[in-house]
């Protein structure tokens, strides 16, 4: 079972558990096949620039590197935000419990782009959890800030019940959203072809 | 910023922008001197010096534990660490070698991981900013009992291009506010597909939400490609996902 979350709501601490729900779990998933002309499975690699060396997945890595060109490890490095002032990192969601004290309306969750959801279950919550789901059940949303690990920016969590009645923790970003005049008219240019990706088998509705 | 065509509810229709709107933190990383960090891309293994590679060379994998004690095999000494700029992908068969000619096939799994249907690969076509426009189909569902039904992963804003397209997309966004709705969006000439953005793109199901304040308006197409509901049990009891 995944790390339980931990709440404070009515002023009780509540753990819950959380179960990711993705995509190929509802609906199947498709996996690409590439095959030679003797029908053998191929691998995906990387031609680095001198055009002999193949490169499996997982043969490369990321460097941070100073202006003389040494390695720097990343623990050393200091965030900063584009004005230069110093980006102060978010402890990890798991250090303390999450006060669920912000209520937000549909449209400011709509405003997020929600990229996991976790189902919760009260396996470990007990009898906490019963004045929590009724909160929830009157339609009400908190948002909080979520990091799994601590890091530089806390995405935005929601806590919130699905149509179905069941309890949802979905992690979202925000956007950049923003109402437009008759005088911000927008320039266009033609979308420029993106590489390929997996095309996922849609069954919905 | 990319385009579409979209029609209102009494079949106008117009090319329009569609802008994305995720918001990236920016970050510039300093060193301890306050002096900005450049990041690079470096090789750390190649498929000539991969556990394969050595264990061709050393006759069997139980060998290769005296290889690694007696020299260093899985080390390019010329090549690793060196910085990666212009590089390419490319197929490789089992044999490590680069293959030129390949035929694709999908394979459909079960959420079980069983599968359902092979098939050769089809490249899903954009449709958002097609010839036929994006329908009005006229399918209003309450946001109320909307939000919490979908998974809205993406988002893109539609945006005018001139006076006309301003006055077309205010009344849209003006009539979903009204209505304080959601519209399902199709495309195709029924439409009733799935939108696709990009060539070899995921499909989404496309939902527009309108907001207005004053004169101004944000028209917002919502992107969903699941619902917000429970895995069935025996996908849950495989899964035990951890926590992303």
């Amino acid at each position: 079972m995944a790390k339980p979350l931990v709440f404070m709501f009515g002023g009780v601490e509540i753990p819950l558990a959380l179960s990711k729900v993705e995509r190929a779990d509802l609906y199947g998933f498709a996996e690409i096949e590439t095959l030679d002309e003797l029908g053998r499975k191929c691998q995906l690699a990387t031609l680095a620039d001198d055009g002999k060396s193949v490169i499996p997945a997982g043969g490369t890595a990321f460097a941070s590197l100073s202006p003389e060109g040494h390695w720097l490890e990343k623990k050393t490095l200091v965030p900063t935000d584009n004005q230069g002032k110093r980006i102060e990192p978010v402890a990890s969601s798991y250090a303390a419990p999450v006060p669920l004290e912000n209520k937000v309306t549909i449209e400011a969750y709509l405003s997020h782009n929600i990229r996991a959801v976790y189902q919760v279950t009260d396996e470990l919550a007990g009898p906490d959890f019963g004045p929590l789901i009724d909160e929830l059940k009157r339609g009400t949303i908190f948002q909080f800030p979520y990091s799994f690990r601590g890091g530089v920016e806390a995405d935005a969590g929601f806590l919130l019940l699905s149509a179905e009645g069941t309890p949802f923790f979905a992690v979202g970003s925000p956007t950049k959203l923003e109402f437009v005049g008759y005088e911000q008219t927008a320039g266009v240019t033609e979308d420029q072809a993106d590489g390929e990706e997996d095309a996922v088998d849609f069954g919905m509705m | 910023m990319g385009t579409i065509n979209l029609a209102n509810s009494k079949g106008r229709d117009a090319v329009v922008g569609a802008q994305t709107v995720a918001s990236v933190m920016k970050v510039r990383w300093l060193d301890e001197q306050g002096r900005q960090v450049s990041s690079a891309r470096l090789m750390k293994s190649d498929l000539a010096h991969d556990l394969a590679a050595l264990e061709s060379k050393a006759g069997g994998r139980d060998r290769i534990a005296q290889m690694l004690v007696e020299g260093d095999p899985e080390i390019d000494a010329e090549n690793f660490g060196a910085m990666l700029r212009e590089t390419s992908r490319v197929f490789v068969d089992p044999d490590g070698k680069i293959v030129h000619r390949v035929r694709q096939f999908e394979v459909i799994r079960n959420p079980d991981g069983s599968e359902r249907e092979r098939r050769p690969r089809q490249i899903m076509h954009p449709n958002a900013a097609a010839e036929i426009p994006l329908k009005w189909t006229g399918k209003l569902f309450r946001k109320k009992d909307v939000y919490n039904k979908f998974v809205f992963a993406g988002k893109r804003q539609i945006v005018h291009v001139n006076g006309l397209t301003y006055d077309f997309l205010y009344g849209m966004a003006r009539e979903l506010e009204t209505a304080e709705s959601m519209m399902l969006l199709g495309a195709g000439p029924k439409g009733n597909q799935p939108l696709v953005l990009t060539r070899g793109g995921q499909q989404f199901r496309a939902f527009l939400e309108g907001r207005t304040q004053g004169d101004k308006y944000c028209l917002i197409m919502h992107l969903s490609n699941m619902e917000l509901k429970p895995a069935p049990v025996s996908a849950a009891a495989e899964g035990g996902k951890d926590n992303a």
